[in-house]
């Protein structure tokens, strides 16, 4: 996107809605009668969300306050899980400003304008999107993973059936989870929000569903287990300052891959034994450039996750037959596929003996 | 009486307006209709001429996926 294009009211759309109608400044600020570009934009706030947007939609801005895109929760969550040190002040608190916060998203961000991470921009003309654009907002942040997985981005894997069939977008399952519902959650499978596949699906996850696969694996296996196909996995993530002073993160190369292991969150909303897992870029010296051992408690916390890759299909390499999965080691996380430093952290989701064969 | 009758007639009135909460847009201040914020954000010629992105560094260092 050009720099002109994105602040280009193209169209008059905007200017005949009725967030057009209410004028530039109330939002904005700055100097509406200047005629002079620098004294024009004089305390103009390009991103107003926060101040301009609750006063007319306080019941919406309210919820957002305490969802997963405006805490990042998630993260928190998982590091004070590690032994982190969040108070304010601490080495990690430092970290997680530099690195982490970018993450945070305004209501702009999502109903306006591309997300600043990815360079801003206005979507189409600053006409407000009830509906977030997938290619231009969602993706432009979940984009590495669930992106590229939904689209078929990752080479030599399908895109998802909801997408290549049907044409979903995000918005078509994710909904109200997304301003959440007012609840502080830890993590986004805590949210009672999240989409479910039996939300849609509804017979097929039944005692009495015509498949018998169904019948068989009910309450046992995830939905992903049989329908996702390789997902990207990511690994040693470290962050740090560089000469100039900005922050930079170092990641090794992603794999595709497929792992099938013991469910790490297994809850009443989610009792599945086994599920997908995905390997996620945390290490024990992810932050070691603010401080060693800022998690102490590394080994506590699998860095092999519940995952729910995108990329769903009705046939699948490991639901072909029975013994497409029952026997075959491969799809299993075992203690082999383990880095030594990560055994323990692993161990309660490792599969020690994986389903005989039929 | 009368005032009583006021009272009331202003209440019954004034209650749709305060359940919308915010029903009625704000107002834009007296000139806005004819901003030079419109101006300039319509014209792509002018914008193409002026528009400069704000100096946003990402470090050389960073590597890998996000």
């Amino acid at each position: 996107m050009e720099v002109w294009e994105k602040v280009y009211l193209k169209g008059t759309d905007f200017l005949e809605s009725t967030h057009g109608k209410v004028g530039c400044v109330i939002c904005h600020g700055g100097n509406s009668q200047a005629e002079e570009k620098e004294l024009a934009h004089q305390g103009v706030v390009a991103d107003p969300s926060e101040e301009s947007c609750t006063p007319c939609h306080r019941d919406v801005a309210e919820l957002h306050e305490n969802s997963l895109h405006a805490t990042l929760s998630g993260f928190k969550t998982k590091l004070e899980a590690r032994g982190a040190n969040l108070s304010e002040g601490s080495a990690l608190t430092t970290a997680l400003d530099n690195h982490c916060q970018q993450c945070h998203t305004s209501c702009g961000q999502c109903h306006v304008s591309r997300p600043d991470e990815m360079g801003g921009g206005l979507v189409s003309g600053h006409v407000f999107r009830k509906t977030p654009s997938m290619q231009y907002n969602c993706t432009a942040c979940h984009g590495a993973r669930v992106g590229d997985e939904y689209l078929g981005n990752n080479e030599g894997v399908p895109a998802d059936v909801h997408w290549q069939k049907a044409g979903m977008t995000c918005a078509k399952c994710h909904g109200q989870e997304l301003h959440g519902t007012g609840a502080v959650v830890s993590h986004r499978y805590a949210n009672a929000a999240s989409p479910k596949c039996e939300d849609c699906h509804q017979d097929v996850w039944t005692e009495t569903a015509d498949n018998p696969q169904h019948r068989q694996h009910l309450g046992e296996l995830d939905c992903y287990v049989c329908h996702a196909v390789a997902y990207k996995n990511c690994y040693d993530c470290h962050v740090g300052i560089d000469d100039k002073g900005l922050p930079y993160f170092r990641s090794e190369p992603s794999e595709i891959g497929f792992k099938i292991g013991l469910n790490p969150i297994r809850s009443s909303q989610r009792p599945y034994k086994y599920v997908v897992l995905r390997h996620i870029p945390v290490c024990a010296d992810t932050f070691d450039y603010y401080g060693s051992d800022l998690l102490p408690d590394f080994e506590t916390v699998s860095t092999w996750k519940y995952a729910t890759p995108h990329n769903i299909q009705r046939h699948t390499p490991q639901n072909e037959s029975c013994d497409s999965c029952h026997g075959n080691k491969s799809l299993f996380l075992t203690g082999d596929d383990l880095d030594p430093a990560e055994r323990e952290a692993n161990r309660g989701v490792i599969v020690i003996q994986a389903p005989p064969s039929k | 009486m009368k005032r009583l009758v006021f009272a009331i007639l202003g209440l019954v009135l004034l209650s749709p307006v305060m359940a919308a909460g915010c029903a009625a847009p704000p107002q834009p201040p007296p000139g806005e209709e004819v901003s030079s914020c419109v101006i300039c954000h319509t014209d792509k010629d002018l914008l193409k001429q002026t528009a400069s992105a704000p100096k946003e560094e990402k470090s050389e260092a960073t590597s890998g996926e996000g």
